[in-house]
């Protein structure tokens, strides 16, 4: 059946900017345009964001698997971006650290700007300062921002089990961390009440 | 107090869809998954005309003794035995998938990976486009087709043609670097040499299979 469009169609750009306007209007709707939503996870008052991110990727972890058994989409043609170990965990520290300063994520942020809010516009700008320092410095970090590649790699693969019971695991975990942060989420709570 | 519970009712049921949809993907039965090339990226290769190799380009190899190149005969024994370029295998088109006792294809070593450009030729080229569909549909690399095969041979390279006067540089410097290749591979439309070819062993590594994405 699948793919319905390809990157080469003409029509892909339109599909894009329907598919992202659609994005942004969900996502606004959620209320993910706010930095005291975002913000909630890391101080564990409000961990709707963790559950609504984990919601989505698994169930399409569990839609992709059915559709490529169905013969419905074909699992082996959907690009897996490369994973490089190092700049992965030093990446995600800095956008970790970036995330809390700042309140928002890059799609977030862009969200948030379009509804008119000014510290996700300075986000923004932020974004793109930081993006060009990454290039513009490029020759010192590029050799470590490129160690440790592994291809596309998947979690399946490395830990040698079958895709299936990584699938079943991670659905589990879900359900645990769903679980244990509306605990965190309500202990945290009846604590800020008392003051 | 009333609607909370509903809530966690509704939770505890999402939660349960979610474990059997996932449980229900380990006792699914195993899917065949398919190694050979699709259909539709077949005709993608089969319209993509960069695996010829002009019979120029092959002399040039032989002649400088390039190691990153094999020559494979698909004809039948008896042709190859009466004409061969120098350093060619045999591995006549009929033979092409035979399997070996483990149920293997036999000639998978040569023809499946990545150490060097296996060559097919024929008389023509419609055995030698065969023995290309059959490896490329098996999703193995590094196999080409010399174009125009050995009748293209002979006529360009064995019986050198003299170019007009008017020819361009070009034309001449092809027909100066025919005349001294027909003169290495014996011209007149014999064979380099008679000796037995010995068939290389094949140290290379076996092209590892893609990692299959899907299931």
């Amino acid at each position: 059946m699948g793919p319905l469009f390809t990157a080469a169609d003409e029509w892909s750009y339109v599909i894009a900017l329907v598919l992202g306007i659609a994005f942004g209007y969900i996502l606004e709707s959620a209320g993910f345009s706010s930095s005291r939503k975002l913000a909630g996870v890391f101080y564990g008052y409000d961990f709707v964001v963790l559950r609504v991110f984990f919601t989505a990727a698994i169930t399409a972890a569990i839609g992709l698997f059915y559709f490529d058994y169905l013969g419905w989409l074909n699992f082996s043609e959907i690009y897996v971006n490369k994973l490089y170990v190092g700049s992965a965990i030093v990446g995600g520290m800095i956008m970790g650290l970036g995330f809390i300063i700042g309140g928002f994520c890059p799609g977030t942020s862009a969200c948030a700007a379009a509804i008119g809010k000014v510290d996700a516009m300075i986000f923004i700008g932020g974004v793109v300062i930081g993006a060009i320092i990454f290039d513009a410095g490029y020759p010192l970090w590029g050799e470590f921002y490129e160690s440790g590649g592994k291809g596309s790699a998947t979690l399946y693969e490395d830990l040698g089990i079958s895709r299936e019971l990584l699938l079943f695991g991670f659905i589990l975990f879900a359900l645990f961390a769903f679980w244990a942060t509306a605990l965190i989420q309500k202990k945290v709570s009846n604590k800020t009440h008392k003051y | 107090m009333a609607d909370n519970r509903q809530f966690k009712k509704r939770y505890i049921l999402m939660a349960l869809i979610l474990v059997i949809l996932a449980g229900g993907t380990l006792l699914l039965p195993e899917k065949y998954v398919s190694e050979e090339l699709s259909p539709e990226n077949l005709l993608k290769e089969i319209n993509d005309n960069t695996r010829y190799i002009y019979p120029d380009d092959i002399a040039h190899l032989i002649i400088s003794k390039d190691p990153n190149f094999l020559l494979i005969d698909v004809r039948d024994s008896a042709s190859y035995q009466e004409f061969k370029l120098p350093g060619a295998i045999n591995i006549p088109l009929k033979n092409l998938l035979d399997k070996d006792d483990a149920g293997d294809y036999k000639w998978e070593g040569f023809l499946n990976q990545d150490t060097r450009k296996n060559i097919f030729y024929s008389n023509g080229t419609v055995y030698s486009h065969q023995a290309w569909m059959l490896t490329k549909r098996l999703n193995y690399e590094n196999n080409y087709v010399m174009k125009g095969g050995l009748n293209k041979w002979i006529e360009t390279i064995i019986q050198v043609r003299r170019p007009e006067f008017d020819a361009s540089e070009q034309e001449l410097a092809t027909y100066t670097f025919r005349k001294a290749a027909s003169m290495f591979f014996g011209g007149g439309g014999t064979a380099a040499s008679d000796d037995p070819v010995n068939i290389p062993a094949f140290t290379g590594k076996k092209k590892e299979k893609e990692v299959q994405e899907g299931c």
